[in-house]
């Protein structure tokens, strides 16, 4: 009998929260996925008549992190994989991370419009920004000093980029490291002899074309065989998603309105 | 009336009043003004032991990091490369040299093309949003004319619906042609308007002349390419045509110094794949030992985690996990071992590559037809000559080498005060030096200085000596005002505004004489420095003009009287009377400035290298990182308590410790201000 209270109190105690919590899901992290796509993502899920709020924060890949770990939100954008360190921090407190692919971003090599130069090599991409190549002339431009635009060290793009097309090697020490996307397209866009990269969803600025790389043009039907892509991700901790945020994770990546919404901010989703 | 106090007994209302403790209100007052004062020193002392006790783990964390630097071989492998380094800045320059020459055949129609291009690129992003207003028209117009031609063909089921179905259709399609016409006409008119005006050359690229024909015919090629039109102007496409045949012309009268450069990247093909393996090899070691020193780490979380987990699986699953982490230090004399063991080889593919230097460099072309051919090739021949010297210091670097050899407790702090590299968030290996951002923001406050002290000091005699009582009331509190502007918008006036202001000027053939002129980057050292000069004015200026306040009357009065003029007065003795509150107003300017953080983020640059001196004065229109830069920049994303958090602390420390001292001179010399 005694066991039988115990168990309905602690079901209903459970039943309440996860009504409580139904009310709202709280999505932290990463800023390439939560300035777009997430929030566009929530409208439309809330469109397609799930009665459901959000609270989303873009605050960079790591944050993800630490507001997982401290409860503070229910799923975390990332846009680089989870850390050892972080994740021995999970271990630590007896959790457990669960990732879930949110959709894939192209890295686009942006330069100047009025350069001649239409399509680099990986090898040649990787030599202008270690600075082995200096000059628009070895690539088969116009003469010129190459300025490298990059992201800064705490980007997860300027991670990606350096594995993806660096071949792990360090930045040139002139490269000059940029706050953002925008400033780096604005950049390249002022100057005639600059370069640098962006995610898709920037390439279309004025001023600025991508190039090919590896002769491979910059277009989401091309991005198994572009060079420069990666993954953007979801993080859960198992066990402790709510029933909404789990159904929401579960549209977000599988309904077709999910993936529509993906496609229009510039990311590349799933079944592609 | 007994009760009425007498006229001269002394009032006692103070003893009388609210008590609480034994204390007065007055007491309590003055406790409480008194403990505010205390409590700004308690946060100072605070703000002061947390900066020094997260700082100064750095250094033990950073010997460690150079010592695993050491013991992974990583450093072995960093000697062997710098052979490849000095190899590729040859091969480099030399490919330039080639190009140079290459390209100078066809440097008539090349240069047309280009202006060619920026014109039409400037133009058509001008225009860009009626280009996708139109190219949004025509997809609507083809969508429209497919279905018509689909309904004409199929026979209608009900002929009336049918028809009337074309005839909207038709109605619409209509619109949409006289929609779009009227909009290829206003597009038409911005490219006329745009090209009208003469600061489209602007967007050339610096360098590039063209005659009067020449932009005519630039000109008209940009009209004539309006959106929608695929076909280039034929002039421009006969342009296009004579350039690559003329490079191929070139190219064949060029063969031989083709034939050297590819020589010459091909002969060090061998020593890379060499290096490429031992970078393999000392990157695992590296991998080791990163996994050595978390391993404690990781053990502890799982053994943790077993306490915390929910399922007793889950416990058992973790405790078996914390069983299986590897503990085990890696013996860092194997795993180096075969390292070393390929010195000799190592040996053998530096004298080839010697050898393969000093034959193809003297076969490159001694007289080059361009003036960059030239300058480019003198530097392959140095470089050459002082190759053997690189690789024989690489060689002896490498058999010096030892896994195991100790670094002193000195080591770190030369290589944080003295390194000329700072590498974050590398997949090789950290290094932390903080010369470069020392000197970037060194550099930037002394242009700073440069500028905002004349003008500072010289609003601030006028003000005080020369200007009317409503000129000061007008001035005064118009410098002061600078102060409270953002400096966050004045970095974005940087970006937008003065950095493109300033590079357009430099771009101006009669001031190229100026050294660093023509700039090729907006954000610059000098950019960053003249926001700053700006910032620092209202401070620079108040205090100056306080110094000057201070000065006695008597002192000038006295000048007045023996005869001196107003200026005299003002140079010889006002001056020099007020030197040292002056000086303490510059100081003080100068910390205002150096530990200015946003501005210097945003319109810098934030290139991580020690700028190149040998432009002399020119060094200014390069750009630079700063220790405040770095900061905001990087402590965002950094896990707390790791070696970059530590080298970003101790960043901060040495900015402290600079606002210390600067602080401090600058008083004491405002001390001396008191002799009057």
């Amino acid at each position: 009998m005694m066991k039988k209270i115990v168990m309905t109190t602690a079901l209903l105690a459970g039943l309440s929260v996860s009504a409580f919590a139904e009310d709202k899901i709280i999505i932290k992290g990463s800023d390439t996925l939560g300035a777009k796509m997430v929030p566009q993502q929530a409208e439309a899920y809330k469109e397609a008549g799930n009665e459901v709020g959000f609270e989303i924060a873009a605050e960079g890949s790591s944050s993800a992190f630490t507001n997982l770990l401290s409860g503070s939100a229910d799923i975390g954008m990332s846009s680089r994989n989870i850390k050892d360190s972080e994740n021995e921090s999970f271990t630590a407190k007896g959790k457990e991370i669960v990732e879930t692919t949110a959709g894939y971003d192209m890295i686009g090599v942006i330069v100047n419009s009025a350069n001649s130069v239409e399509s680099l090599t990986l090898e040649q991409v990787e030599g202008i920004f270690t600075g082995d190549i200096t000059d628009w002339s070895e690539v088969g431009g116009q003469a010129g000093p190459i300025s490298a635009y990059t992201r800064n060290t705490s980007s997860g793009t300027y991670k990606s980029f350096q594995e993806m097309a660096m071949g792990k090697r360090d930045y040139g020490s002139d490269t000059q490291k940029m706050a953002g996307n925008e400033q780096i397209a604005a950049e390249v866009a002022k100057n005639a002899n600059g370069i640098g990269y962006v995610g898709l969803a920037y390439v279309k600025k004025d001023g600025i074309t991508p190039v090919k790389v590896d002769d491979i043009e910059l277009k989401p039907e091309n991005a198994k065989d572009y060079p420069i892509a990666r993954s953007l991700f979801f993080y859960t901790i198992k066990g402790e998603l709510s029933e909404a945020a789990q159904k929401f994770l579960t549209w977000a990546t599988t309904d077709e309105k999910a993936a529509a919404v993906v496609e229009r901010v510039g990311f590349i989703p799933l079944k592609k | 009336m007994s009760d009425q106090p007498q006229a001269d007994e002394p009032i006692k209302f103070r003893r009388k009043g609210f008590k609480f403790l034994g204390l007065g209100l007055q007491e309590y007052i003055k406790y409480f003004f008194g403990g505010n004062a205390s409590l700004a020193i308690i946060v100072l002392v605070l703000i002061c032991t947390f900066l020094l006790k997260e700082g100064i783990a750095f250094f033990p964390d950073y010997n460690k990091e150079l010592r695993e630097y050491r013991q992974t071989g990583q450093e072995f492998v960093d000697y062997a490369d710098r052979q490849i380094d000095a190899h590729t800045r040859i091969n480099s320059d030399a490919n330039i040299a080639y190009y140079a020459e290459l390209n100078q055949s066809s440097k008539f129609e090349d240069d047309i093309l280009s202006a060619y291009r920026s014109v039409g690129s400037f133009v058509r992003s001008a225009t860009s949003s009626e280009t996708d207003q139109l190219k949004r028209y025509t997809e609507r117009i083809e969508d429209l004319e497919d279905n018509l031609a689909k309904l004409a063909e199929a026979p209608a089921t009900d002929e009336i619906d049918g028809r009337a179905q074309i005839q909207q259709l038709a109605v619409e399609l209509d619109d949409y042609q006289q929609r779009s016409e009227k909009l290829k006409g206003e597009i038409l008119t911005h490219f006329r308007l745009h090209l009208a005006n003469e600061s489209i050359w602007e967007n050339v690229r610096p360098g590039i002349h063209l005659s009067k024909e020449s932009k005519e015919l630039v000109l008209t090629a940009v009209l004539h390419k309006q959106p929608g039109v695929k076909e280039e102007y034929p002039e421009i496409k006969q342009l296009m045509a004579d350039s690559s045949a003329k490079k191929k012309v070139a190219t064949e009268s060029l063969a031989e110094f083709k034939s050297t450069i590819t020589a010459l990247s091909k002969a060090v093909r061998p020593m890379k794949s060499f290096v490429r393996d031992l970078k393999d090899i000392a990157s695992e070691n590296a991998r080791e030992a990163k996994k050595f020193s978390t391993a404690e780490l990781r053990y502890d979380a799982l053994l943790k985690g077993s306490e915390k987990a929910a399922t007793e699986s889950d416990k058992q699953r973790f405790i078996e996990q914390a069983g299986a982490v590897d503990r085990t230090k890696p013996n860092f004399e194997e795993i180096t071992k075969p390292l070393i063991a390929k010195t000799d080889e190592h040996n053998k593919l530096s004298v080839e590559l010697q050898k393969e230097i000093a034959r193809l460099v003297p076969l490159l072309p001694k007289n080059p037809a361009t003036e960059s051919a030239r300058e480019n090739l003198q530097k392959v021949q140095g470089n050459a000559a002082n190759f053997p010297n690189i690789a024989e210091e690489s060689r002896e670097e490498m058999m010096d080498w030892n896994f195991d050899k100790k670094n002193s407790v000195f080591h770190a702090l030369g290589a944080f005060f003295f390194g000329k590299h700072w590498i974050s968030n590398s997949s090789w290996r950290d290094f932390y030096g903080i010369l470069p951002l020392f000197t970037g923001s060194l550099l930037i406050a002394l242009i700073a200085l440069a500028v905002a002290v004349p003008f500072s000091l010289a609003a601030a005699i006028y003000v005080n000596q020369l200007a009317s009582r409503r000129e000061q009331n007008f001035i005064k509190p118009a410098i002061e005002f600078i102060g409270a502007i953002p400096s966050v918008v004045l970095g974005f006036f940087g970006i937008l505004v003065l950095g493109t202001a300033l590079r357009n000027v430099s771009q101006i053939e009669a001031l190229s004489w100026i050294p660093g002129f023509p700039m090729a980057e907006r954000l610059t050292i000098l950019n960053a420095g003249l926001l700053l000069a700006f910032m620092a004015v209202p401070t620079i200026f108040t205090l100056a003009e306080d110094a000057l306040n201070n000065v006695p009357q008597a002192l000038s009065e006295n000048s007045f009287a023996m005869g001196a003029s107003k200026l005299q007065t003002i140079l010889r003795v006002v001056f020099p009377a007020s030197i040292s509150g002056i000086i303490a107003a510059v100081l003080l300017g100068f910390g205002r400035i150096v530990g200015e953080t946003m501005v210097v983020l945003l319109v810098a640059g934030n290139k991580i290298k020690i700028p190149d001196f040998t432009e002399g004065i020119g060094v200014v229109t390069q750009p630079a990182h700063t220790m405040t830069g770095i900061i905001a920049q990087e402590l965002g994303e950094v896990d707390k308590g790791s070696l970059h958090w530590g080298a970003l602390f101790m960043v901060g420390l040495v900015l402290f410790f600079m606002s210390l001292v600067i602080n401090f001179s600058a008083q004491r010399i405002l001390k001396k201000l008191q002799k009057f």
